[in-house]
């Protein structure tokens, strides 16, 4: 019925050591394997399409009257790696890297800090200043109108109407 | 006594508390236990119940339902308790961590427990959507102080 010990040892030697000495040496990792995603700050403009993107709402915009603060929390990531795939100037890079355990909570965090750029005319804080670079090199037309704030267009552009049907800007008065 | 050479003598014995997980990380503590990966040979035992219980390996978001059967199996456990709080679901609540029926992983239970005077001397935090079994022999390469912390908090300026 039962294996006899003699036998049992028989096949423990011909299979030989099994057991992976992980922590002392590199650990195994599939080519297809999912790690922590990386943003370099170099190429980020602050457009947030990983944040409506990602699932659990690991990446998120904190917005300030004069920054804009991508933060990513590595502790709510879920790998999925959908961030990797939407960003448009491909500053997320996804790597294997999974060691990620700590004591303090505040070590899981990752922060890309932008600076905000104003509207022209009123002043309100509008997108970042590397959105608005990235946009007119994309758009060169939008070279215009870029420096005001999407209420200030309307304004102007109501303006216009009434100069060309009235001959005065009925709204000045 | 510091609370690390207290553990570094001895072996962290742990239990395995399931809070509402979808059991995939609860496979993979079963995994770092068999004779591949051998978490045994850190001294790594699991055990039946807290009250034999260093270390607590907490999975899952901390489901309302859950909480007071968790309070319960984490103050039975003697001090210094640890808790390791595993995969994304435990250290940061996953995608359920603004839902109704959970308290959104580890950081609502630690305030849950300051209300109820219970201490918790170490909390541990290890994310993976599961866990690999490797993550898990990290952490506690971590807590005997084998291995170095590699994870920090980083601060870009981008202009």
């Amino acid at each position: 019925m039962s294996i006899k010990p003699v036998k049992l040892i028989v096949i423990a030697g011909k299979k030989g050591r099994v057991t992976v000495k992980y922590p002392f040496q590199e650990p195994i990792i599939t080519p297809e394997f999912r790690g922590e995603v990386e943003i370099d700050p170099a190429k980020c403009i602050g457009c947030g399409a990983c944040v409506r993107a990602c699932p659990p709402n690991a990446l998120e915009l904190l917005e300030s009257e004069k920054e804009i603060i991508l933060r990513y929390f590595v502790g709510r990531c879920i790998f999925c790696w959908r961030c990797v795939d939407v960003c448009p100037v491909s500053a997320i890079k996804g790597t294997k890297n999974f060691e990620l355990a700590t004591d303090k909570f505040t070590d899981l965090y990752t922060l890309v800090v932008h600076t905000r750029a104003t509207c022209e005319l009123c002043g309100t804080p509008a997108e970042t200043v590397r959105m608005r670079r990235y946009i007119t090199e994309k758009v060169p037309i939008s070279e215009e109108y870029i420096t005001t704030c999407p209420t200030c267009r309307k304004k102007q552009f109501a303006e216009k109407i009434a100069m060309r049907k009235v001959g005065i800007s009925e709204l000045k008065k | 006594m510091s609370l690390k050479s207290s553990i570094l003598k001895k072996s962290p014995w742990v239990f395995h508390l399931n809070t509402g997980s979808c059991n995939a990380c609860d496979i993979e503590i079963l995994d770092a236990l068999t004779p591949y990966h051998d978490a045994e040979r850190f001294g790594v035992k699991l055990v039946v119940s807290p009250r034999h219980a260093d270390v607590i390996l907490l999975t899952g978001p901390i489901t309302v339902e859950s909480l007071p059967k968790v309070i319960n199996a984490i103050e039975a456990a003697p001090r210094p308790r640890i808790i390791v709080a595993l995969g994304s679901c435990g250290s940061g609540g996953g995608i359920w961590h603004d839902t109704y029926s959970t308290i959104g992983g580890v950081n609502g239970l630690l305030k849950i427990l300051k209300e109820k005077g219970i201490e918790v001397d170490a909390v541990y935090h290890v994310p993976g959507c599961p866990i690999r079994p490797e993550a898990l022999l990290y952490a506690i390469a971590l807590i005997k102080g084998i291995v170095s912390k590699k994870r920090e908090m980083k601060i870009y300026k981008a202009e």
